[in-house]
């Protein structure tokens, strides 16, 4: 599947206002992030994704491996 | 006398073309869309032969955001859909009342999809299964997505009624316009079953044709040697409109559907009534409904599979119904293989070609007919006839009986 990611930054909202990955998009999203980094979002944190920017996505993401990797 | 439905628009995916005309000149010519499936085709080594549908990109029909997971049953039913509205000129929220159209499109849904995901729960467990799963496969995503493309927001249903859901469509579509609840419907069905979870299930059921060296000779409705269908992909679908409805708009009006008429045989889930009985009486409710008698129709569209038992039972319906007056019957399966409930469908279309054009397509590969199929069979080549009404037939597993009878535009 092909998205095109030119438009998008660290400031690009994930949701309907930037990337508009919508509520099962953002599901996936949510999910491969379980598969790949091992770390896990609760279901009422995966419905925050929407508001969330890439770049505050990803340090959430990045902030999770680590405090994994510290215990 | 209730208003009479007019058909306005027609849109096919099949073996054999996307357009009706095309589709139509392989039935009479004999070009055959049955194949060995090749390397790379799911059903390569499966089965011995099928027929296999075009190529059609998925995000050609449904923004790419949202085709993360979508059956080729739900794609193919959308470029139908998109097909036959353009054919029929209409854009809906500006020729007609969203509210006042309605779409009646199913298939078995997604059920390759559903195989493959499983598979993927197994080796990967829970995050193996997609979220985008379910509005991937099921059987009313393709209605579904047809009305979200098109911003349709009148009645939407999926008749799950197997290798008779096409017809069945047609004759719901028809219920709805003649009650005044839609100006349109936009009605058919779309299958793609090509995968080897299912083809196994029909092989080993000994439904399928198998051993035959040609692939083209394999689906031989009628016909002594014929020994199963050819599992086949495809969609069909029609726009339906009240005839003021399309008169006022100045559409263009292929044919009419005269009537049609549904039984159940009530005894077996596989099997139909060798009697055929089921497959009568619809289409003598189809002939009430119309208004006519059996002198007025001029060419059948059988269901004719290819199987022993549907072929035979079928053969004593209509010969029960018509007797020896009966019309010149085909069953055009021989070519375009079994796309189970578009059959219905793509047969439809083909019957009303055959209608507007005056040339009746015969059954391929009826070298030697089976005495236990009786019938006024048109073989070799196409036959030329003026006629004024067809009735075609579907017949799905379950026991589901569908004939719909269509006549001339200017009728």
């Amino acid at each position: 599947m092909k998205y095109s990611t030119a438009d998008m930054d660290d400031d690009t909202v994930l949701g309907p206002a930037g990337a508009d990955l919508e509520s099962l998009a953002l599901a996936e999203l949510s999910m491969r992030v379980e598969d790949h980094f091992g770390v896990r979002f609760d279901d009422d944190e995966a419905e925050m994704f929407a508001s969330m920017t890439v770049g505050e996505f990803c340090a959430e993401v990045a902030r999770r491996v680590q405090t994994a990797s510290a215990t | 006398m209730s208003e009479s439905v007019a058909v306005t628009g027609i849109g096919l995916v099949s073996p054999v073309g996307t357009a009706v005309d095309e589709v139509f000149e392989a039935v009479c010519a004999g070009r055959s869309g049955i194949v060995r499936p090749p390397e790379g085709h799911a059903l390569h080594g499966v089965v011995d032969v099928a027929a296999i549908g075009p190529p059609v990109d998925p995000e050609s029909v449904i923004p790419p955001k949202e085709a993360r997971v979508v059956d080729r049953s739900i794609v193919l039913g959308v470029r139908a859909a998109e097909d036959a509205l353009a054919d029929a000129g209409i854009e809906v929220g500006q020729d007609v009342d969203p509210y006042r159209v309605a779409v009646v499109l199913s298939g078995v849904g997604g059920l390759g999809t559903l195989a493959r995901q499983a598979v993927e729960r197994s080796r990967r467990g829970r995050l193996g299964v997609s979220p985008f799963m379910l509005p991937g496969v099921l059987p009313n995503m393709a209605a579904a997505r047809v009305a979200i493309k098109f911003g349709i927001r009148g009645y939407m249903s999926s008749s799950g009624t197997a290798c008779a859901a096409g017809g069945q469509s047609i004759g719901e579509a028809v219920r709805i316009l003649r009650s005044g609840e839609a100006d349109v419907v936009v009605c058919g069905c779309t299958e793609a079953p090509l995968f080897p979870t299912f083809a196994d299930a029909f092989g080993n059921a000994l439904a399928l044709a198998r051993g035959w060296s040609d692939p083209t000779t394999a689906s031989r409705p009628f016909d002594r040697r014929r020994n199963g269908f050819v599992l086949g992909e495809g969609a069909g679908v029609l726009v339906l409109e009240r005839a003021g409805f399309a008169r006022a708009r100045g559409a263009a009006v292929l044919a009419h559907v005269l009537g049609w008429g549904a039984t159940s045989d009530g005894y077996h889930p596989t099997t139909p009534r060798p009697d055929g009985s089921g497959a009568a009486e619809s289409m003598r409710i189809a002939l009430r409904d119309s208004g006519l008698s059996t002198n007025d129709i001029g060419y059948l569209n059988a269901h004719g599979t290819g199987t022993k038992a549907g072929d035979s039972a079928e053969s004593k319906a209509i010969r029960g119904v018509y007797g020896d007056g009966m019309p010149p019957v085909s069953s055009t399966k021989g070519i375009t293989g079994h796309l189970l409930g578009a059959s219905g469908v793509v047969e439809a279309a083909i019957a009303v070609t055959a209608l507007r054009k005056g040339l009746l397509p015969p059954t391929h590969n009826l070298d030697d007919p089976d005495p236990a199929c009786d019938l006024n069979h048109v073989r070799g080549e196409p036959s030329a006839a003026a006629v004024d009404a067809v009735m075609s037939n579907s017949f799905g597993f379950g026991g589901h009986n569908v004939s719909v009878v269509f006549g001339r535009a200017d009728g």
